[in-house]
């Protein structure tokens, strides 16, 4: 396996320039010209961008810069992981009968993959794969911004491989696909995958990414989706986050869509040691519907930070926003919403909302949702709360014979519940609130519901 | 001279190419109770929105003549102060604004248009006391926010109250009576009976006969599809009631 | 939107100010500039006591470390040019006397001048009963009420009296809560500021009638930096409004405030202001750069601090008038209408610090945005890992009056303890087209139904102010909104 380690005796910043000089020849598309130009431009704004501080405001509660100083090693070329298809099994979610790329260390690894079932005309797989496909050169590196998000920048520096789908019009995908992110890593490697959907006018798709370690190494993925839909599209991305604990990664999603078009995005964070999520989604055209919803489950000492975008640029759209926090032990979420109204975007209903439900003395949260708007007919709001469950309805449930730990747990679920409404995939949600219910205090006596999960799961 | 005369009306929504009156004519004297029956999007309540002026319709033919006068050339506010008043199907909520400022502002501007004096606070007061009284509001109503949190039923009869305040010579009553219970509409009818006279005119615009045995009107017109379909008195309404507005929507309508 | 809204909206958001007037007084002027000369001069001139002059060059010398190590406070939405702090002069005062002991020896032209702003010094106020103290260019002019004030231990008096007659009250609380390090302008403040009010509130004492003071720049080219401190002893209250204007200036001018509130057990103080100080002009030249510091501990258990503020003037505003809920089951409450027009912009809100137990905070907020202007919310509401069962309740609500203006909310909220029960709620939009057409139907025109609308939607917040001066904000709110034709 090829690597280069990163000298720690240089600063962070320097450290990833030189290991850029080393890892010129493999990068994506070597030979290509936009892309080598991309990467250069790319890693001269990362030098002069810097390593974010918690004096940025985007930053503010997170602090990243300690989790990039670690001595990572940053892979040259695709290594050899030990992973059989035994292995992936266990994460195969049950009833979802759906296309699967299986992605080892931000790789597609095609043999680990089931794809047969793939139309013709759909494509599904690597990145480093699709080099001459015309929606490559059509979209790649044109919504992710490599300017002023150093870590974008980062990524598209260090571009190598990820996933690459790509629905040509009229094509409506009716199986989902499964996007099995899957760390067999050692310790302290730097995975730096950039993945590009592209749902055509007209088409429909479906894509699931599901993150989890295989080796419990300390590890740090820094990823850059970048999404568009065309006319008439419609799109709905889940991403469920269920890394290790001594996993971090800074995940950056750029979704572009296209007037009467659908872009939904659902996060599920459930583990992982500090995990950032960039989301940048804009509409630009009129009847767009723009949707974010994410849940976090903190425990343990996780730091999950959601920061959100939604930039309406077009007039007579339509946004909704959902985030909720359940947190326990000492875990911290931040939630940073922005919805921002340009001038003349007329006509736009913008909704935001950010719930948090503290289960421990010692969780924190740090929520910040605003508004910006230049445009005077406009309806938009947000709202946020944070609290503990409602003592009343407790109470009413005991009355009915409930017992307290369950009466809890029932209502911590409820309290999800709002989040898991909005997945459309039921294999989908089913999983998803089971792995909330495994997730959430032992002293909420869920054995049962847990139970009932891992035996669904085996 | 007829207090409104509409004469081959036909009114477009703004930006959409869809005609909604397709050529209305109605003539109503000082005094005189019609009332306008029809199915759902017939255009009843598209016709009160016009005579209250109303501004994403267009009128593109016909005309509207008030008091002799081209009503079409007044700006809301001025149909107001001229007596054309409308009771809202959905009254609209105005926060933080409290009724009395409200009234006060619309009493005197309408007051003010007919050449009388501003109402003193006292003699404010006392007619806000007198009126609220003979619609059966709340008279404490009177110091909330503009219709804010008020039930439906209090919305209702609240617009009957302001009719009764401003003294308008032209009522027009969209659907006043739809989502009332027996009771409110017994009260909002007697507050309207209450108020008739013979300089007073009044529209009924409503979708069932029941209003009509509380209120009696002295014309019945059957709206359909655009048009007045057919005209008659108060047993016209009965009749339709027993059968219904297919027959009109069935037959076309005589132009 | 119909034409006659779109030019009445033009009209408002073009109407000019009212306040531009100057008055010509004889004044004693430093030149242009600051060193640490002029902090030494102020000093003397105020005949201060040596622990004031060393605490003002203690703040003069952090200001300069925070000039050179450019730490200037530039993270609001707020775009303007840095004021040239060599560029202004920091003292100005009626030449005649540095202060007077009774209103016969204010000069004729001073109490004009604040007649003409409508604030009578006479005690004609005591119908109202408003006790009032005028500010002119930095300097106290007035202050009437002494004797009735000093019957209840009330002390209410310039802040340059306050510290040669209650030295050991002034020096035991100055930059308590607002320290001369916690921003580049407090420290000039604190290096420069000429006068400002003392009001002390003894143990057990209701003020018997409302404090006032009135502040007007009115050289030109001159900083106001006046310095507010407010104590309330166990049990007592007191209710204190400041207003402000400012004539018509082609540079823009400074105006750097200080205020600092200290509530013990048990006491309440309310703090009103209504800002009025000149916005430039429609084109956006000139105008005050009203970049202020304003906090207030409630120290004692069961303490209350109350802001409520109506902002409509100024071309910048940076204020954040906050409280630190110290003692337990203590209440902060902020209440503003911030109303913006031409181009002018604020940047204001509150911060509620929860430290104690069982507390609780209530922020309402309502801005307006016309013409050209930005308004922007920013709050921040805090829950300290030891504040059990705090409470915030916040709502922030913008109106738009037009499609040129912006209105932006920006909410910090950090919560490090799990009892904390805190929500939130903002809404942005524009007067509904159903409510103009409702307001129109029943007689009233363009302008009236606007008024009517806004002045519904700021209702909350003006309930808030005392009587006296309610009907003085919705005056100024209508003339604000006043088209030409009024």
């Amino acid at each position: 396996m090829s690597t280069t380690t990163l000298d720690t005796s240089a600063q962070t910043i320097d450290r990833f320039v030189s290991a850029f000089q080393v890892n010129h020849g493999q990068a994506l598309n070597g030979t290509n010209a936009s892309v080598a130009k991309r990467r250069e431009a790319a890693i001269q704004r990362f030098q002069e961008l810097g390593v974010p501080t918690r004096k940025q405001e985007a930053w503010k509660y997170t602090d990243i810069a300690s989790v990039l100083d670690r001595p990572y090693t940053l892979p040259l070329g695709p290594e050899e992981a030990d992973v059989s298809a035994a292995d992936l099994d266990p994460y195969l979610i049950d009833d979802l009968d759906a296309h699967v790329l299986v992605l080892v260390n931000g790789r597609p690894d095609l043999s680990l993959s089931q794809l047969d079932a793939m139309p013709e005309d759909v494509t599904v797989g690597s990145l480093k794969d699709a080099g001459d496909h015309p929606a490559f050169e059509a979209h790649y590196g044109e919504y992710a911004d490599a300017e002023d998000e150093v870590l974008t920048a980062l990524n598209t520096a260090f571009v190598q491989d990820g996933a690459f789908i790509h629905v040509p019009e009229d094509v409506e995908l009716e199986q989902p696909i499964l996007l099995l992110h899957v760390n067999a890593a050692q310790d302290d490697l730097l995975m730096q995958p950039r993945h590009l959907f592209v749902v055509e006018a007209d088409a429909k798709a479906r894509v699931i990414g599901r993150q989890l370690s295989l080796t419990g190494a300390r590890t740090f993925t820094n990823t850059v989706t970048e999404m568009f839909v065309g006319e008439r599209g419609y799109l709905d991305h889940y991403v469920i986050q269920e890394e290790d604990d001594n996993a971090s990664q800074v995940l950056s999603r750029f979704g572009y869509h296209e007037g009467d078009s659908v872009l939904s995005t659902d996060t599920f964070t459930f583990s992982g040691e500090v995990v950032r999520n960039n989301m940048t989604l804009t509409p630009d055209g009129p009847n767009c519907e723009t949707n974010l919803y994410g849940l976090v489950i903190g425990h343990g000492s996780m730091h999950v930070d959601n920061n959100t975008l939604v930039d309406h640029v077009h007039a007579d759209c339509v946004s909704n926003e959902l985030y909720k926090h359940v947190l326990n032990d000492q875990s911290t979420a931040v939630f940073n919403g922005k919805v921002f109204v340009h001038r003349d975007s007329q006509r736009i209903d913008a909704y935001q909302s950010n719930d948090s439900l503290v289960l421990n003395n010692d969780a924190q949260i740090y929520t910040k949702p605003e508004l910006e708007i230049y445009a005077d007919d406009v309806k938009c709001s947000h709202g946020t709360t944070t609290g503990q469950l409602d003592e009343e309805a407790v109470y009413a449930m005991r009355t009915r014979g409930i017992d307290e730990a369950t009466a809890r747990a029932l209502l911590t679920l409820a309290f999800a519940g709002e989040v898991l409404e909005q997945v459309t995939l039921d294999a989908i949600s089913e999983r998803v609130e089971l792995a909330v219910a495994g997730k959430l205090p032992e002293r909420f006596n869920l054995t049962g519901l847990v139970e009932t999960a891992s035996a669904l799961n085996a | 001279m007829a207090l409104l005369e509409v004469e081959n009306l036909h009114v477009s929504v703004e930006d959409e190419d869809i005609e909604i009156l397709k050529g209305v004519d109605l003539t109503i004297n000082e005094g005189e109770v019609h009332a306008i029956m029809g199915p759902n999007g017939s255009g009843k309540s598209t016709l009160a929105a016009v005579l209250a002026g109303r501004e994403e319709y267009v009128v593109t033919e016909g005309s509207i003549r008030y008091k002799g006068e081209d009503l079409l050339e007044l700006e809301v506010e001025e149909r107001a102060e001229e007596g054309v008043f409308l009771a809202f199907q959905y009254p609209v909520e105005l926060p933080g604004v409290s009724m009395t400022n409200f009234l006060r502002e619309a009493v005197n501007s309408v007051r003010e248009a007919r050449g009388e004096e501003e109402l003193g606070a006292a003699d404010f007061l006392k007619l806000v006391r007198e009126r609220a009284k003979l619609v059966d509001l709340d008279p404490d109503l009177v110091k909330r926010s503009v219709n804010q949190g008020f039930s439906g039923g209090e919305k209702k009869r609240n617009e009957i109250f302001q009719l009764a305040m401003l003294e308008p010579t032209l009522a027009v009553l969209d659907e006043t009576d739809s989502g009332l219970d027996i009771d409110a509409l017994r009260t909002v009818s007697d507050g309207v009976n209450k108020l008739r006279s013979d300089e007073r005119a009044f529209l009924l615009i409503t979708h069932y006969q029941r209003l009509l045995d509380y209120i009696e009107p002295d014309y019945v017109h059957v709206m359909v599809n655009g048009r007045i379909a057919e005209s008659g008195d108060k047993d016209l309404a009965i009749r339709l009631e027993e059968e219904g507005y297919e027959r009109f929507q069935r037959e076309p309508a005589a132009a | 939107m119909s034409t006659s809204e779109t030019e009445y909206l033009e009209n408002v958001a073009n109407q000019e100010y009212e306040h531009g007037w100057r008055t010509d007084i004889e004044s004693e002027t430093l030149p242009e500039g600051l060193d640490e000369n002029i902090v030494r001069y102020i000093s003397e001139r105020k005949d201060e006591p040596e622990w004031l002059l060393e605490w003002r060059l203690k703040a003069f010398r952090y200001f300069e470390r925070q000039v050179e190590e450019g730490n200037y406070p530039d993270w609001a939405h707020l775009d303007y040019e840095r004021p040239d702090f060599q560029d202004m002069r920091y003292f100005s005062a009626p030449k005649e006397k540095a202060s007077y002991d009774s209103l016969d020896e204010v000069p004729d032209e001073i109490l004009e001048t604040f007649e003409r702003l409508g604030i009578p010094l006479e005690e004609q106020k005591a119908l109202t009963g408003v006790a009032v103290d005028a500010v002119m260019d930095s300097v106290s002019v007035a202050t009437t009420f002494k004797k009735k004030l000093k019957e209840k231990g009330v002390i209410f008096m310039s802040f340059g009296e306050a510290a040669r007659e209650h030295p050991e009250i002034v020096k035991k609380y100055l930059g308590r809560v607002v320290p001369y390090t916690d921003n580049l302008f407090a420290a000039l403040n604190s290096a420069v500021f000429s006068d400002g009010s003392f009001v002390y509130v003894p143990e057990g004492v209701t003020c018997p009638m409302e404090l006032s003071t009135y502040f007007r720049i009115n050289d030109q080219n001159t900083g106001q930096f006046e310095r507010t401190l407010i104590i309330a002893e166990p049990d007592s209250y007191v209710s204190y409004l400041e207003g402000c204007t400012a004539p018509m200036n082609q540079k823009h001018q400074l105006h750097a405030a200080v205020v600092e509130l200290i509530a013990h057990e048990d006491a309440e103080i309310k703090y009103s202001t209504i800002q009025n100080w000149y916005p430039g002009t429609k084109d956006g030249e000139g105008g005050v750069y009203n970049l202020v510091t304003k906090r207030g501990i409630c120290e004692g258990d069961r303490s209350k601090i109350s802001w409520t503020q109506l902002e409509t003037g100024s071309a910048v505003t940076q204020k954040y008038p906050s409280v630190i809920l110290k003692g337990d089951e203590s209440v902060g409450e902020f209440y503003s209408v911030a109303f913006t027009k031409g181009h002018q912009q604020a940047d204001t809100g509150t911060k509620m610090h929860h430290i104690g137990k069982n507390t609780k905070s209530t922020i309402i907020s309502k801005g307006i945005s016309a013409g050209v202007s930005n308004n922007s919310y920013r709050g921040l509401v805090k829950v300290g890992k030891n504040a059990e069962n705090a409470r915030n309740f916040s709502q922030c609500d913008s109106l738009l009056l037009g499609d040129q203006c912006g209105a932006h909310t920006f909410p910090y909220i950090e919560i490090g303890n799990p009892s904390a029960k805190v929500e939130h709620e903002a809404t942005t939009s524009k007067v509904g087209e159903d409510q103009m057409f409702y307001c129109h139907q029943r007689g009233l025109g363009e302008e009236e139904a606007l008024k009517l609308i806004v002045n519904g939607f700021c209702q909350e917040i003006l309930a808030e102010l005392p009587m006296e001066f309610a009907v003085e904000a919705k005056e100024l709110l209508a003339i604000e909104l006043e088209g030409s034709v009024g």
